[in-house]
Formats: C-alpha cells, sequence, structure tokens
C-alpha cells in the first residue's frame, strides 16, 4: 500500500496541534530550552503527545482524535496544566499568539534532528524565520475523493479561519500593522499556496507523481500548503489558524473546522470552480492585514462583503450542524466574538499600549496561555 | 628654564584616569592576545596580564597603584554583584525548593569540607573559618562574564547563575557575621562584637532597600524607555556603591540585596530589564587585571599544598551538594557534573572579601593570604576554562562561528 493511498477515516473526527512560545522568565524573549522541557514532560503521563518543532524555542502539542468539542477541550486543558507546570519547574513561560512580539530571528537554532537540520539546508534562513506558532487542525474524511472536495470548500473559508484567530501583530519588535504577520512568513516557502484545482483524488495522485518525477517534492509533508489532504492520516489537514492566547478558543477553532465539514460533506452546498482561486489571495490578504474588517468577495456570487458579514452568516449555516456535534456552545462563542470585534491581535495591542513595552506583551501572554495550571508541589 | 606655568610639572603626578585607561587597554591587549594565541577565553588574558604587571610580576602596578585602583574595583564588583543579584529569581526558588535546597547543601558543604580540611593543615579556627566562608562564592565575574561571551542560554547556564548568586550572598553574610568572632578573638571586645556586624548587615540591606525603591518609584513615573531606564539604573548603582563606601559599610552586601529586591519586587516588570555588558565590561577588565595583580606566584610557595587541598575539598562540597540534589530538580541527567565545574571559578570577589575580613587585624593575613590567594590563583585561571567546557557541552554556548563578534 502507497503512502498515497487514501486511508479513509471516522468521518468528522478531528484533531488539533498547537505550536507554542517558550519563552524565558526574565526578559520574555525565546528561550531554548524545547529538550529540557520535553525531557520532562515526559517523566509524566500525559494524554496526546509533546513534541519538538523546527526551533529550540518552540514546542508542539497534538490531542488525539476526537469526535466531541467537549472532550478535546478537557484534554487540551490537561496537556496545558502537564506543559506548564514542566515549565514553571525549568523557570520558563509557555505563551500562546501567532508570532513572538520581538525576537530576533538570526538568534534563533534549529532544533538538532536529522529533519530540521535538512529544512535549514534547503531553505536557510527562511527556516530560522520559520519561527512562528500555528494551529493546525486535522478533520477526518471517508475517502480521498471527499478530502479533495472538502479541501476545496473549506478553502473558501480561509480568510474567515485567518479572521478568528488572529494573533501575530507582533514581529522582530515592530508592529506590523497586520493582524496575522504570520501568513507572510510562510508565503516565503516555494511550496506554500494552495491545492491544484483537481476534482478527484486519482486527479490529485497524478498530480503528486508528476511534482516527485520533477523531484520537487518527496511526500505531502513538502507541501506548505494552507490546506492539505493528508492521506496517510485520511484527513484534511487546515494550516492557517494563529496559535490562539488560550487552548479554549483553540478548541473552538476545531468545532468550527469540524461543523463546517459537516455541512460540505452531508449537504454539499457548494461546488468547486476555478473562480474561488481567482479571489482566494485577495481574500487572504484581506483577512490577514484587516481581520474582520477585511473584504470579502464571494466567487460563487461576486458580491462583496466585510467578512465579519459572511461569517455571521456562516456561523448562523453552521448552527444545525453544530448542534448535530454537540459544539453549539463553542460557535456561540466565536459568534460573540465575531459580533464584538474582539480578537486576539487587539487584546495583544490592547496590551502593548496599556503596558508601553513587548516584554511584558510576551509576559502577560505567557501568563494568559498558563493561567489555571497550578504549580507543582 | 623655569617652567612658565602652563607646562606640567615634572615628575608628572599620578593620575587615576591614566591609570584606568592604561589599566584597560592593557587588558585589553592581553585578552586579544589570548583568544588569538592560545584561544583561550579573554577572561584568562585580562587576569595573566595583571599577574604579569603586578608586584608578583615586573611591578609597574605597584602597592600604590592597586590601593588607588581599589575605586575601580568597588565600582566593578558593585556592578556585577548587583546584576548577578538581577538574576536570582525567588519565585523560582519558591516553585522549585530542590533548587533551593541545592544552593543550601552546596554552600554548607562547601564551608564545611574547606573549614575541616584547613583544620587539618594546622590553621588556627579563626582564619580557617574565613577561608571556608570565602570558598562559598563561586566568581559572579566569570558567571556572567562567560556567559555573555559564549552568549550561553539553558537550564545549566540559568542555574549556574542563580546558584553563583544563592551562594555569593551566603559568602558574603557568612563573612560579615564572622566579623563577631574576628573582634572577639583579636579584641574581646563586646560592643564592637556586636555591633560591627549589625551595622554592616541593617545598614547595607537597609542602602540596598532604599536604592531598589527608588529605581522602581522613578521607573513607574518614567514609563518603559529603555534609554531612560539604563541612565536611571546606572545612576543609582553608582550613587549606591559610593553611599556604601562613604558610610563604610559593605559594598557587597549592598548591591547584592539593591540587585536581589529590584528583579524581586518589581512584580509587573515596571523596570526593563536594561543591559550593562557593554558598560560593564570596561570595568570588569580593570577588574580582572586588578584581580590578577593582587596575585602572585610566590603565593604559591607557602600556600600550594594547602591552597590546593582547598581547591580540592571546595570541588568535593560543590559536587557533593549540587550532585545530591539536583536530580530532583527536573535537570536532564547528567548536567549536574556540568553544573558543578560551572560554580568552580574563584576571582575578585574572593580578594575583596579576603581583604575586608582581614583588614582590621593584619595579624590575620600571612598564611591564611598565602592559601586563599594561591586558590584563588588556580581556579582564576582554570575556572573560565572549567565554565567554557561546561556550557559547550551541554550544547548551551553557540556555535563557534557565531560567537566570532
Amino acid at each position: 500500500m502507497s503512502e498515497m493511498d487514501f486511508k479513509g477515516s471516522a468521518e468528522l473526527s478531528m484533531g488539533v496541534e498547537l505550536e507554542l512560545q517558550i519563552l524565558n522568565s526574565r526578559d520574555f524573549n525565546l528561550a531554548r530550552d524545547a529538550a529540557d522541557l520535553i525531557g520532562l514532560v515526559d517523566k509524566t503521563p500525559h494524554p496526546g503527545e509533546i513534541k519538538p518543532e523546527i526551533t529550540e524555542s518552540m514546542v508542539e502539542l497534538n490531542s488525539s482524535i476526537h469526535t466531541r468539542h467537549a472532550a478535546l477541550v478537557a484534554e487540551l486543558r490537561e496537556l496545558r496544566d502537564c506543559v506548564s507546570a514542566a515549565a514553571r519547574r525549568l523557570n520558563v513561560c509557555i505563551a500562546g499568539g501567532g508570532s513572538h512580539p520581538f525576537h530576533q530571528w538570526t538568534d534563533r537554532r534549529i532544533y538538532p534532528t536529522e529533519r530540521f537540520n535538512q529544512l535549514l539546508e534547503t531553505y536557510g534562513y527562511l527556516a530560522k524565520q520559520f519561527t512562528v506558532f500555528g494551529q493546525h487542525v486535522h478533520v477526518g474524511c471517508p475517502n480521498g475523493d471527499d478530502a479533495v472536495y472538502l479541501t476545496h470548500m473549506l478553502s473558501r473559508y480561509v480568510p474567515h479561519m485567518i479572521a478568528l484567530s488572529v494573533s501575530s501583530p507582533f514581529q522582530q519588535g515592530a508592529d506590523t500593522g497586520f493582524q496575522s504577520s504570520r501568513l507572510n512568513t510562510v508565503s516565503a516557502f516555494p511550496l506554500s499556496g494552495t491545492i491544484p484545482f483537481v476534482g478527484t483524488w486519482d486527479e490529485f495522485r497524478a498530480y503528486f507523481d508528476k511534482l516527485r518525477g520533477f523531484g520537487i517534492v518527496e511526500s505531502m509533508k513538502d507541501f506548505y500548503w494552507d490546506i492539505r489532504p493528508k492521506p496517510e492520516y485520511g484527513t484534511v489537514e487546515v494550516r492557517v489558524f494563529d496559535t490562539p492566547l488560550t487552548v479554549e478558543r483553540a478548541a473552538a477553532l476545531g468545532a468550527f473546522v469540524q461543523a463546517l465539514a459537516h455541512w460540505m460533506l452531508n449537504e454539499r452546498p457548494r461546488q468547486p470552480s476555478p473562480d474561488l482561486y481567482m479571489v482566494y489571495r485577495y481574500n487572504r490578504f484581506q483577512a490577514c492585514r484587516y481581520g474582520l474588517e477585511g473584504k470579502f468577495i464571494d466567487y460563487e456570487t461576486q458580491a462583496h462583503m466585510t467578512l465579519r458579514e459572511d461569517l455571521l452568516v456562516t456561523l448562523r449555516a453552521l448552527e444545525p450542524h453544530a448542534e448535530a456535534l454537540a459544539s453549539g456552545p463553542a460557535l456561540e462563542d466565536l459568534r460573540r466574538l465575531v459580533e464584538s470585534g474582539a480578537s486576539d491581535a487587539r487584546w495583544l495591542r490592547d496590551t502593548h499600549a496599556a503596558q508601553g513595552a513587548l516584554s511584558n506583551v510576551a509576559r502577560l501572554q505567557g501568563e494568559r496561555w498558563m493561567q489555571d495550571a497550578r504549580a507543582p508541589a | 628654564m623655569t617652567n612658565p606655568g602652563f607646562f606640567p610639572e615634572w615628575p608628572l603626578a599620578h593620575s587615576p584616569i591614566v591609570l584606568f585607561g592604561l589599566l584597560l587597554l592593557a587588558g585589553f591587549i592581553g585578552g586579544e592576545l589570548a583568544r588569538r594565541l592560545a584561544r583561550i577565553p579573554r577572561l584568562i588574558g585580562y587576569t595573566l596580564t595583571g599577574l604579569l604587571l603586578g608586584p608578583g610580576g615586573i611591578d609597574w602596578l605597584d602597592t600604590a597603584s592597586l590601593a588607588a585602583s581599589r575605586v575601580f574595583v568597588d565600582i566593578a564588583l558593585g556592578l556585577l554583584l548587583f546584576d548577578l543579584g538581577r538574576r536570582l529569581d525567588l519565585d523560582w526558588l519558591a516553585r522549585d525548593r530542590w533548587l533551593f535546597i541545592t544552593g543550601l547543601a552546596e554552600s554548607a558543604l562547601t564551608f564545611g569540607l574547606v573549614f575541616c580540611v584547613l583544620i587539618q593543615f594546622d590553621l588556627p579556627a579563626v582564619p580557617a573559618a574565613i577561608a571556608a566562608a570565602i570558598a562559598i562564592a563561586t566568581s559572579p565575574a566569570v558567571a556572567l562574564v562567560m556567559s555573555r561571551e559564549l552568549r550561553a542560554e539553558g537550564q545549566i547556564t540559568e542555574r549556574m547563575l542563580n546558584l553563583t548568586a544563592m551562594n555569593s550572598v551566603v559568602a558574603v553574610l557568612v563573612t560579615t557575621m564572622l566579623l563577631s568572632w574576628i573582634h572577639h578573638e583579636y579584641r574581646g571586645d563586646w560592643i564592637l562584637m556586636v555591633l560591627h556586624p549589625l551595622y554592616l548587615l541593617l545598614g547595607s540591606g537597609l542602602l540596598g532597600v532604599l536604592a531598589s525603591l527608588a529605581v522602581l518609584g522613578l521607573a513607574r513615573v518614567l514609563g518603559k524607555q529603555r534609554e531612560r531606564h539604563f541612565v536611571l539604573v546606572l545612576a543609582l548603582v553608582v550613587l549606591a556603591i559610593g553611599a556604601a563606601r562613604m558610610l563604610e559599610l559593605s559594598v557587597l552586601l549592598t548591591m547584592l540585596t539593591f540587585g536581589v529586591l529590584v528583579r524581586n519586587l518589581d512584580q509587573n516588570r515596571d523596570v526593563l530589564d536594561v543591559d550593562f555588558s557593554r558598560v560593564g565590561l570596561i570595568f570588569f577588565v580593570v577588574l580582572f587585571v586588578v584581580s590578577g595583580a593582587s596575585l602572585s606566584l610566590d603565593s604559591l610557595k607557602s600556600g600550594a599544598v594547602a591552597g590546593g587541598a582547598f581547591v580540592l575539598a571546595r570541588f568535593a562540597g560543590k559536587a557533593l551538594g549540587v550532585m545530591t540534589f539536583t536530580h530532583f530538580s527536573g535537570l536532564r541527567p547528567g548536567s549536574a557534573g556540568l553544573l558543578t565545574l560551572t560554580l568552580m571559578p574563584m576571582s575578585a570577589l574572593a580578594i575583596v572579601m579576603l581583604e575586608v575580613t582581614t583588614g582590621l587585624y593584619p595579624q590575620l593575613r600571612g598564611e591564611l593570604s598565602a592559601i586563599v590567594l594561591s586558590a584563588v590563583l588556580i581556579l582564576e585561571l582554570a575556572g573560565p576554562l572549567l565554565v567554557q567546557f561546561a556550557l559547550t557541552r551541554a550544547g548551551e554556548a553557540r556555535a563557534k562561528e557565531e560567537t566570532a563578534t
């Protein structure tokens, strides 16, 4: 069986990956304690997985596979408490947020594994600049054709997902003016972007085999797409979220993707079209730059609206699906967020205005993420 | 021809400014030579420069010049202890009791073992206790300067700095309290015995408290502006050092208190983490040259054996304390040994503590000085190499090509 055979999985199961920042507790710059932190959490039993990421200042939390939001949020809280307890013993902080507000990429060191060294070799300074922090959501699909359809259809909602998670307004010590500056970093990679406009899994495999024939890619891992099918897991993986400032928001974003998938796969309300990808980059840029206030163009009707308007319409359409999936309260939280215009990016900017120093923004980012974890005995 | 009035009188008067500049230049050259020719840390070059220029070498830096340079030593050490105090994180010690216990245990074991060994060398109890108290402290200068020079970051580095801060506090407190015993032994004056340590502890502590409150209050008024905070903190550091000298208080105790409090009282982080490394380095070069000049190979003639035993006992005390307890404190296996090595350096702090405790009763010196200075000579030269080895081995120092700056 080839690794490109789509291994169907329980429909609409979901899993969340969170890339998190490790901060020192002196000036709250990025620290380099990933190895010690992972060594310490490995000694305590915990659900899911806690793994290294490309630089020594990052740690990744993986949930296990869930079908219900309540179980997902409970597990993410448990993971958070576990990693926070270890961090406290090492005197480091763990923080959410899509970017560290003031670290310098030249200071970063690659986590010493073969794969990460290979990435540094291939991408040079881009690998170190890739010290940005995202949330990935996997959603289970029964077969490859559904996965291709779902990948296209979720692409329409990429701006919505960005606007719900924006949390990287600062980069390298400066306010970027963006709500999510993280995705600009991703765009520099040659294999970033979107899936080609294919209709079935067989067409997709033909495309993949051709690229592999050219020697451009070896596996699906080489694509840095916003959304990509993941045949070995039987999932579609959404990669556009900035890591939110709390695990509760992260779980709600998982529920949002799950409900969208439920809607799309059960009702097939829209059909893929090349037009989707003609408006894609425009919509995506607007969401990164302006968040909920960004402009949004609907590829089917060519209507212009603000992203907030289309998000509220979308959340209303998702209500029955959220009910079926028992994630109504989580989506209700997101609706209130959209109506109030609040976002993690705004919280970070407000905190900066109140505190006057980015080091204090990073400190409070850490306190907010670790909040409920109890100190170890 | 008579001097028309605008030429300087010959011979030229001693100038502390010229002395400072010359020490800095000489140390700088020595440091670069060490780095380029022998590929050893610059710190060792500074110390060797001092050793060469001092009374034990070509005697260009004679006893009078050394006395004149005492003010630079006080500023440099004050700045260092302040900086080190800022690295002591009481929250961490409260969260990780084992780290706190490690610090107390290695201090106590070091004192105990060094004391017992020196008694075996027929040193009387008072000087043996002074030497043992001095042995507790790791060199703040080496810990701070080496961690910056190697741009080291990580658990061993952080623990080295916190344990160094802890054992410096313990050493300074113990030597201050030993003054009671010294007065009792040499003068038997009860009032002096009680009042002198009390004046030093309370007075220096109070001065440290006032300085830290002043920084916190003024920083809040100023708002978060990095350059302003730099000037503010530097001003109070210099002021506190000057006031401590003026009031005959302990510069060491004052600056440690100041540093620890300015960090740990500031729960909302109103004071920015200002970086003194550039300004500090100027003083640290001079500090190492002057402390190198205070040493001499001659001290080895009379003190080498006991000094060597002092070094071994000190190593055993620190190793026993660190290896026994670090295991419980979440550090990866194998790193306790490396952490022990980072605690070995001794330098200017030991010399100053020796001067402070023996200053009032010169009859105390002699054998005590020979032993302590021999040990300092060994560990001031070997210490930076041990720290470099340990931090590099732990993977916490930056790769070589990156340290080239």
